[in-house]
């Protein structure tokens, strides 16, 4: 089993907004955040799956992966990653720091190694 | 808007960026190109042509990212150009809110390379 531990930082979403191209004011701006309906900004769902990603298994070998953004996960929040390798698939979990599952349905395929 | 097509989109696959992409999800760039840099070449640069198109009229404020299934052929290579192009699988709304299907596929050198689908939902709950 692989695991990650991360606690999320405004810092490091506005780098993944940046990195990525996605600068929806909904993962930077506060204000604008509440003003549609949310706490705060939040992290990208596809920061999650970045994370995911890496304890899914060697990135050479990855065939498929898939998700649910099931919570939103805000700065402050640390999220655990775990990935579980059976076969040539690996069963994902993303839980945030009170037990709640912030991806659902996240698997991996991966090709045979060698 | 079920069935809408957007023309293809070429992007080159740059070191600095990848590097960039890379250190955002705290991943080693030496580890080579993350699986989910896909976040950028096959689903933004298709998604962009989605949310920047006036007839689909996507409140891009209240858009959510539900779901996301990548499949690949191989991984890029750095300094590799790609054409990705994108269309609507589904573009449904009940009770106010609306949930689009958006494909896209990605080939390089007219062979496949990666396929997105992405789920977006506008107007839902968060």
């Amino acid at each position: 089993m692989r695991e990650l531990v991360v606690e999320f930082s405004r810092e490091q979403i506005a780098a993944y907004a940046a990195a990525s191209g996605d600068s929806n004011p909904i993962h930077l701006d506060d204000e604008f955040a509440r003003s549609v309906g949310l706490p705060g900004v939040i992290a990208h769902g596809m920061l999650q799956m970045g994370l995911v990603a890496r304890v899914a298994g060697e990135p050479g070998r990855l065939r498929r992966l898939s998700c649910r953004f099931a919570g939103i996960v805000r700065p402050g929040d640390t999220v655990t990653f775990r990935g579980e390798e059976s076969d040539h698939a690996v069963k994902l979990t993303a839980v945030n720091q009170d037990g709640q599952a912030v991806l659902s349905r996240a698997v991996a395929e991966l090709d045979q190694p060698g | 808007m079920t069935g809408r097509v957007y023309p293809p989109v070429e992007f080159r696959i740059e070191a600095a960026h990848v590097e960039a992409f890379a250190r955002a999800l705290g991943a080693d760039p030496a580890d080579g190109v993350p699986p989910t840099y896909a976040a950028v070449y096959a689903l933004g640069t298709t998604a962009r042509q989605l949310f920047e198109d006036p007839v689909a009229r996507v409140d891009f404020a209240r858009l959510l990212h539900r779901e996301q299934e990548f499949e690949w052929q191989r991984q890029p290579e750095l300094g590799e150009t790609v054409t990705a192009q994108g269309r609507v699988t589904s573009d449904v709304e009940r009770r106010g809110i609306r949930l689009i299907a958006f494909e896209s596929s990605v080939t390089a050198g007219g062979l496949g390379l990666c396929r997105s689908r992405a789920v977006f939902v506008i107007g839902g709950a968060p």
